[in-house]
């Protein structure tokens, strides 16, 4: 690693990566002898460290720095969402590299709005790297390595098996200085990740839920036993102050616009045309039909 | 001896004469043979007719009988027959004689020589009073459709032996009686008012704006919500049919034997429903002689897909050509055929294979996959021609019982007024083009009859760069928000309404 012909090779794919949109399989590298490389010292906590690594994009050490990991349940709900978004800014400006497990929900999620505000991230694979994507998986790896992140997997040709996804896990977890856990129910891969995150002593957050849904179940159990702190967020330096009823409403519930009209006594026309405004300019959120505050 | 009887074929919509010649012969062997591609249907009048002669206390010949249906090269099928060969086996034996004038036969006939009800006795009267004074003699059961054509003698027969008394002149049948065309009042159009459906404000918004412009409309929201119910109001907030209109449906019913008997004419807006089992003939029309199918008798009504990607694939794309020229065309062996097939689309999806998801009580059970592939059942070309998109949530059940109290709730009868109101400016707006409606504008009438204020128009760009719209998306909202804006009186389009206009956006 980081011999000049290998930093060549890299900003080639990296070229191609941009100008080609491949079509079979992104081209992949076997990082030599990985335990020697102090960026990955994290692996070497591990109990069972992988033999060897691979990885698709340009190789950075300093994207292994800090690096922050969020996991979740591949059912992804509208609150998991706007936790996701609410998170990944803030980490992103203090300069971390968000990993995460690259599968479908909060995993991917977790990707794509990292990249969406401009971050670096890098998706431990539950597979070979040598296997085949398609359709959006395709599209967002190489949205991936376009924007300076890594996909990164232990095996070459492994096929995704029922046993792989967690195995993958601990590289998730022992690359990363802190994991939060988004959502996730009472079995999942999301609370295996959390177990070796504390079993080698990485700072674990969790986000509360509701505790009548399922899929936070998961994330307020590792609050109560205290294995994780609760997330919080930064609560907001000064409350916006909002002059229109609609919109003191809306930050007070989450509510579709036949509530809205409802609740203001005024025709749903109206009062459409009013949140379809606000939406436009930035001071809403729409989300299946419901709506709430913006937080920037 | 020979005569000849004047009846009509019903090819699709269109009617063709029929000489049916029968001959009585005097010599030969005894038997009776029906000539001129005639199908089974036809070839069983034989014993129909044998029966009803029989029965009706008259003599059937024992002669040799044959029947020839010109032109021979034209299919026929139908048992619209029976009453020209009885009537031709009667005078060819010289037991009546044919009143004068142009006279047209038409009815099936029952073993006991009454007469059965017969589709498409409409199109005959229409035909009969294209010829000017011509007396057409149908059954009694169907008569009454054949009262809305002026010009035309109708004669109802309900027994063959009375139709030849009449002819006799023992006792004459009374004519029946033109009626003319009373456009009915409020009330009895209304399957479902929309003051009925509790909460749901959005949606049935988005209802009077489909009926004012014409728009096609999406209803997206899990199962019992009133997804059924909303859909089954808007044929009773569309403006009355017309006259001209009432007739077009009518003539589509009787073709299809639809009419009930004694209607006279169609005065509702229909309202079709198919479930998604139906087969593509089913819902675009089809059969060895085409009738119409669902698309037809939904014309200038409402055709309702409840669980719209549950249908095959081959029904949505069928629908593609009657969503765009508002006729269908059904090509079979027997010949092709166009039926108008002008209708507002109303379709509902559930937010995912169960049904549940974004339900605030109920868990789903999809996984993303099911969901994805579920949604994308329906193609970008149909998904193209709606124009509104609305999300139907669940109901709490505290306000169902709230909104039953609620009294300041529109009727669908204030909201026609508003819909007429709204035609009536595009009506001045579309005069000496072809179009109708706002939904029926293509890009060029778009730019052409929508002017949007400027403030409107900068609105507009900053959606579109939010929400990256596509052009077709960005025409659609301009068309919607036209519709809006004649609904509240038909100046040019504001900032308020292109910002409605937006609450009724494609999900993504």
């Amino acid at each position: 690693m980081g011999s000049p012909t290998e930093r060549v090779i890299g900003a080639l794919y990296q070229i191609a990566g941009y100008m080609v949109s491949w079509t079979y399989m992104l081209p992949h590298t076997r990082v030599e002898n990985w335990k020697k490389l102090r960026e990955l010292a994290g692996l070497t906590d591990l109990s069972n460290p992988p033999r060897q690594l691979y990885y698709t994009g340009t190789w950075n050490p300093d994207l292994f720095t800090s690096c922050v990991a969020i996991v979740g349940s591949r059912r992804i709900s509208d609150y998991g969402r706007r936790v996701i978004e609410k998170i990944i800014p803030r980490l992103i400006f203090e300069k971390k590299t968000i990993v995460s497990g690259f599968m479908y929900g909060v995993d991917q999620y977790a990707h794509e709005v990292c990249i969406a505000n401009g971050g670096k991230t890098i998706a431990v694979l539950g597979w070979g790297i040598k296997h085949p994507l398609e359709g959006t998986d395709k599209k967002l790896a190489a949205r991936i390595i376009s924007s300076g992140g890594l996909l990164l997997s232990e095996w070459e040709d492994q096929k995704p098996t029922l046993w792989t996804f967690p195995v993958r896990n601990r590289i998730v977890a022992a690359i990363s200085h802190e994991v939060i856990v988004v959502e996730a129910a009472v079995k999942s891969g999301s609370l295996i990740t959390a177990n070796i995150a504390r079993r080698l002593k990485r700072r674990l957050w969790a986000v509360p839920g509701e505790i009548t849904s399922r899929t936070s179940a998961g994330c307020n159990s590792l609050i109560d036993q205290g294995y994780a702190r609760m997330w919080l967020g930064d609560t907001p330096q000064q409350l916006p102050i909002m002059k229109d009823p609609l919109v003191q409403l809306v930050a007070d519930h989450v509510l579709t616009a036949n509530d809205i009209a409802r609740k203001l006594g005024k025709p749903v026309s109206e009062i459409g045309a009013q949140l379809s405004l606000l939406t436009v300019s930035g001071q809403l959120i729409e989300r299946g039909g419901k709506y709430y505050v913006s937080e920037n | 001896m020979l005569v000849k009887i004047n009846s009509v074929a019903n090819i699709g919509l269109e009617t063709v004469p029929i000489d049916v010649e029968v001959d009585v012969a005097e010599k030969g062997f005894p038997g009776f043979t029906i000539v001129g591609l005639a199908s089974k249907a036809v070839e069983e009048a034989r014993e129909r007719v044998k029966t009803a002669i029989t029965n009706s206390g008259f003599d059937f010949p024992p002669k040799k009988i044959t029947v020839n249906l010109a032109p021979a090269d034209l299919p026929k099928d139908g048992a619209a027959y029976d009453l020209p060969i009885a009537i031709g086996v009667l005078s060819g034996s010289g037991q009546i004689v044919l009143p004068a004038g142009l006279n047209y036969f038409y009815g099936e006939l029952s073993l006991d020589g009454a007469l059965r009800p017969t589709r498409g006795v409409l199109l005959l009267a229409l035909f009969a009073a294209g010829k000017k004074g011509g007396t057409i003699f149908v059954p009694s059961p169907s008569a009454a459709e054949a009262t809305v054509v002026t010009n035309v003698t109708v004669i109802p027969v309900g027994m063959l032996a009375d139709l030849v008394r009449h002819m006799t002149g023992t006792k004459k049948i009374p004519v029946l009686v033109h009626m003319k065309y009373v456009a009915p009042a409020g009330e009895e159009l209304i399957d479902c008012d929309i003051r009925e459906i509790a909460g749901q404000e959005q949606a049935k918004r988005a209802l009077i704006i489909a009926a004012a412009g014409g728009h096609n409309m999406l209803m997206w929201g899990p199962p019992g919500t009133g997804k059924t119910m909303l859909a089954r109001a808007l044929p009773g907030i569309l403006p009355p049919l017309t006259d001209a209109e009432a007739l077009e449906v009518t003539r589509i019913f009787s073709i299809s034997g639809m009419l009930p008997p004694g209607v006279a004419l169609i005065k509702k807006r229909s309202f079709r429903s198919p479930h998604h089992g139906v087969s593509a003939a089913g819902v675009i029309g089809g059969g060895t002689n085409p009738l119409p199918g669902e698309v037809s008798l939904a014309h200038l009504g409402v055709l309702f897909l409840d669980e719209m990607p549950e249908f095959p694939r081959s029904v949505l794309e069928g629908l593609r050509q009657p969503m765009e020229d508002g006729e269908v065309e059904i090509v079979r062996v027997a010949g092709h055929v166009r039926y108008p097939a002008s209708f507002t689309l109303i379709a509902a999806i559930n937010p995912c294979p169960c049904g549940y998801l974004g339900h605030p009580r109920r868990e789903c059970t999809c996984t993303d996959r099911q969901i994805a592939r579920y949604r994308r059942r329906i193609s970008g070309p149909i998904l193209d021609r709606i124009d509104l998109t609305v999300m139907v949530a669940p109901v709490e059940v505290e306000k169902l019982s709230v909104m039953r109290e609620h009294t300041g709730l529109a009727t669908s009868r204030e909201a026609k007024i508003s819909v007429m109101k709204a035609r009536k400016i595009q009506e001045k707006r579309f005069a000496g083009t072809k179009l109708y409606t706002n939904s029926q504008m293509r890009n060029r009438e778009v730019k052409e009859f929508s002017k949007l204020t400027p403030e409107a128009e900068n609105f507009l760009r900053l959606a579109a760069e939010k929400y990256d719209f596509s052009a077709r998306s960005y025409m659609r909202l301009i068309k919607v928000a036209r519709t809006i804006a004649d609904l509240a009186g038909g100046g040019s389009i504001l900032p308020v309404h292109m910002a409605e206009a937006l609450q009724y956006k494609q999900l993504t």
